[in-house]
């Protein structure tokens, strides 16, 4: 129920590090980490060293349960966030020529159908400065903003459910 | 639960089966041995299991007797508890253990107890393995810790695609650290300081790490497995993932232990059994690419630096000026010199810059003082020209598996002032600046414990040297990038003294400048030099040594490299050594594993000066 619960605040955009504080779900590093903005998962994830994994990250020693992940797997509820997390730059960049592979990786997660990839792609960069609003534009913010850009279009506007 | 109280009270059929599998002696088959990562002990006879951890044996002593193992392996598959997330029934922790066995042993199913494992079919049906693949990340010069390469095993899902590539699942091994000095994590690492764990994580994280962040090119080696091959495999995954092992670099390393996983496939496939040694990560990729028909197809994909040199090169040297000055924020992204150019041209250029300012933030060199604001005003810029990605496509060149084998022999001749000799030299691993740099970084050296020893005529065989490192990391600096050129080894060198001696002193070396490229087939260095020198026959048993060297590596045919330099240091501390050199080394490749090598030198130490040459042979095996 707790999970479920959790699900719903990332759905439903809340301030998350409020959230976690008042349940025990936040161990994904997601209550306290992804959700103040610039520091993701992805970078801490990231700043381990060569060869090297850094103790308990997200992806680190993965072997049991945590608030996002199993045994390794991401959650798939969690899919897309993570992966938005993860990847923002990458997709910054690509949206910004309308291809690259984080953006069809995106478009996958979505599960936006052959016939309407080129729609997406096209929306994806006319708004591009819409969606990252600015260069520390937070996941929560970044889900937010495409979830809407996605709504207005009437086409697209189903893709939304994966977000 | 049909049969399930039945099946636990069932100890007869327990024994039963205990009984077979000794008969059919199946602790002593190579796929037990696999399983359980057992490797023949080094002296005493018997074997002993890689594997660390407590619980990853059934039997108390299972880590050094392979039967008792499979024996309480196999009665420990009859147990009656539940099978739960925190607990998981025998049967379902070890699932591979119990294939193999179950059919070997043509073991009842019925007779025995059906945890549903729920916990490993999630785990299974989340990760949907279609393919595997083995990553390799290429070296990355600036952290010892990585120079050998790296490798990782992608797991590849049904539903994905090339494009899409990036979200399947991968499976490394690496030390469990947060060290963060490459140089306290190679040299504990030497030492086994460290727990190896396996750590499961999307590609998207690894591509970051190693493509974006480190710029290192990844290949990507896809593996002719069948279905039923490829469950072994992730079966196997499933029971070691928790594993730990105590983590050395050389034999048990990262690369040693993905083969481990990979050779559970088929019966008949050994890819460990080369890598008592050493287990370079190239040569573990060597071994795959070697097995017939198992590598179906390969996959580069260059790092950032890469496609940033290529977009470079495919740039008038006018657009290159804009890019540059674009990435360093000193032309904005809306100038006109930029609007008057077709868009194709115009997206290049933003495109770079953009990639320029990228590189140059995440390796903490960006003087920009917002360089996340200009970064997205470039990206909008760039949205707001209408063109295709100018992202240009790159040919992969020479493969890392396809380079000269990493361990040389060399047995050559010479004379050093009419003294005749003849030399042999041992380089274990791996590449120096002189050799082929085919699948290579190229201009960097990797050295350990380099022999040379010579008998002069009339004389007994004596060490040269003894060269434990030798790092040479030669890096040309153009308009964009600025690397650092520098060197350093550590060992011992017979060294001439004022009254004539040749010990085989203590010997320490380094220097640091820069490097430039003179067209595509000249790269010349200068550098400050520093050299030490220690034996009790120096006068107060040293010598401190600076000055500077200048030096030349030139590429005038596809298989003939010149290495040229002169140097000349002052001694200021100890002994007076004054050592100066002007060398010529030449190599000439006959085949990818066997070179000529042709050096000649005058060298001045101690108030003495020698001439010397010498051609030797060198095998790469």
């Amino acid at each position: 129920m707790k999970k479920l619960v959790a699900v719903a605040a990332v759905a439903a955009l809340f301030p998350a590090v409020a959230f976690a504080q008042q349940n025990n779900i936040g161990s994904c590093g997601w209550g306290s980490k992804v959700f103040d903005g610039q520091s993701g998962v992805a970078p801490q994830v990231l700043g381990a060293t060569t060869n090297g994994t850094s103790g308990n990250q997200t992806f680190g020693i993965t072997f049991g349960t945590s608030g996002c992940t199993q045994d390794g797997a991401v959650r798939s509820t969690w899919k897309t966030a993570m992966f938005i997390d993860g990847n923002k730059e990458r997709l910054a960049r690509d949206m910004s020529v309308g291809e690259g592979e984080a953006l069809d990786s995106l478009a996958h997660l979505l599960g936006v159908e052959q016939a309407d990839r080129a729609a997406f792609s096209r929306i994806a960069r006319d708004n591009m400065q819409r969606i990252f609003p600015s260069e520390t534009a937070g996941t929560e913010q970044v889900l937010s903003n495409l979830r809407a850009v996605l709504m207005s279009d009437a086409k697209l506007a189903r893709y939304t459910v994966a977000l | 639960m049909p049969g399930f109280a039945a099946a636990a009270a069932d100890g007869a059929y327990a024994d039963q089966l205990v009984e077979r599998a000794r008969a059919l002696k199946l602790a002593e088959r190579a796929e037990w041995r696999k399983l359980l990562h057992y490797v023949p002990n080094l002296i005493a006879p018997g074997m002993h299991s890689l594997v660390d951890s407590r619980d990853f044996f059934n039997a108390p002593d299972g880590k050094n007797d392979p039967r008792a193992e499979l024996e309480a392996t196999l009665r420990s598959f009859f147990s009656d508890a539940a099978d739960s997330a925190e607990q998981q029934h025998p049967q379902c922790r070890f699932p591979a253990r119990y294939g193999w066995l179950a059919a070997e042993l043509a073991a009842d199913p019925a007779r025995l107890p059906r945890p549903e494992c729920r916990r490993y079919r999630d785990w299974r049906a989340a990760v949907d393995a279609k393919q595997l693949t083995l990553v390799f990340a290429s070296a990355y010069l600036n952290n010892p810790g990585s120079m050998y390469g790296h490798t990782l095993l992608r797991i590849d899902a049904t539903d994905q695609d090339e494009r899409t590539r990036i979200l399947a699942y991968t499976l490394s091994f690496a030390a469990a650290t947060d060290e963060t000095s490459g140089l306290v994590f190679a040299v504990k690492g030497l030492f086994g300081g460290y727990a190896g764990v396996y750590s499961m994580q999307p590609y998207y994280v690894k591509v970051r790490e190693y493509g974006d962040l480190e710029n290192r090119d990844l290949w990507e080696y896809e593996l002719d497995f069948s279905a039923e091959e490829i469950e072994r495999v992730l079966r196997h995954a499933w029971e070691i993932l928790p594993a730990y092992y105590e983590y050395y670099f050389f034999d048990e390393n990262c690369s040693y232990h993905l083969l481990g996983l990979l050779q559970v496939a088929r019966p008949d496939l050994e890819l460990t059994a080369p890598f008592r040694l050493w287990a370079l990560p190239v040569d573990t990729v060597r071994v795959l690419t070697e097995k017939p028909g198992l590598v179906r197809n390969i996959v580069y994909r260059p790092a950032t630096s890469t496609i940033i040199a290529e977009r470079l090169a495919r740039m008038r040297p006018e657009e290159r000026r804009m890019a540059k000055e674009l990435g360093l924020g000193t032309l904005d992204a809306g100038d006109g010199s930029l609007r008057a150019l077709p868009p194709e041209r115009a997206a290049a250029v933003i495109e770079a810059g953009f990639d320029y300012l990228n590189h140059r933030r995440t390796t903490g060199v960006s003087e920009v003082p917002d360089g996340g604001a200009l970064a997205r005003e470039l990206l909008v810029a760039r949205s707001q020209v209408d063109a295709p990605s100018q992202t240009p496509p790159i040919e992969p060149g020479v493969r890392p598996d396809q380079g000269h084998r990493t361990s040389r022999l060399s047995a050559g001749a010479g004379s050093r002032e009419n003294a005749a000799f003849v030399e042999l030299g041992l380089r274990p691993t791996y590449h120096d600046i002189v050799d082929d740099d085919a699948g290579y970084i190229g201009g960097a050296q990797i050295e350990f414990f380099n022999l040379r020893a010579r008998r002069y005529e009339g004389a007994d065989a004596r060490i040269e040297s003894l060269t434990p490192i030798d790092i040479f990391s030669l890096s040309p600096r153009d308009e964009f990038f600025q690397p650092k050129t520098w060197h350093v080894s550590v060992g011992w060198q017979r060294t001439m003294t004022r009254d004539g001696a040749e010990p085989l002193a203590v010997a320490a070396d380094a220097g640091l400048g820069g490097a430039w490229r003179a067209g595509g087939k000249v790269r010349f260095y200068a550098t400050a030099e520093g050299a030490a020198r220690a034996h009790d026959d120096f006068e107060k048993g040293y010598a401190v040594s600076a000055g500077a060297r200048l030096g030349a590596l030139i590429d005038p045919l596809p298989r003939w490299r010149l290495h040229a330099y002169a140097q000349q240091l002052g001694s200021f501390l100890g002994e007076r050594s004054d050592p100066g050199a002007l060398v010529l080394e030449q190599r000439i490749s006959l085949t990818r594993d066997l070179a000529l090598r042709l050096d000649v030198a005058q060298q001045r130490e101690a108030g003495r000066s020698f001439d010397s040459g010498s051609i030797s042979l060198q095998v790469y095996f």
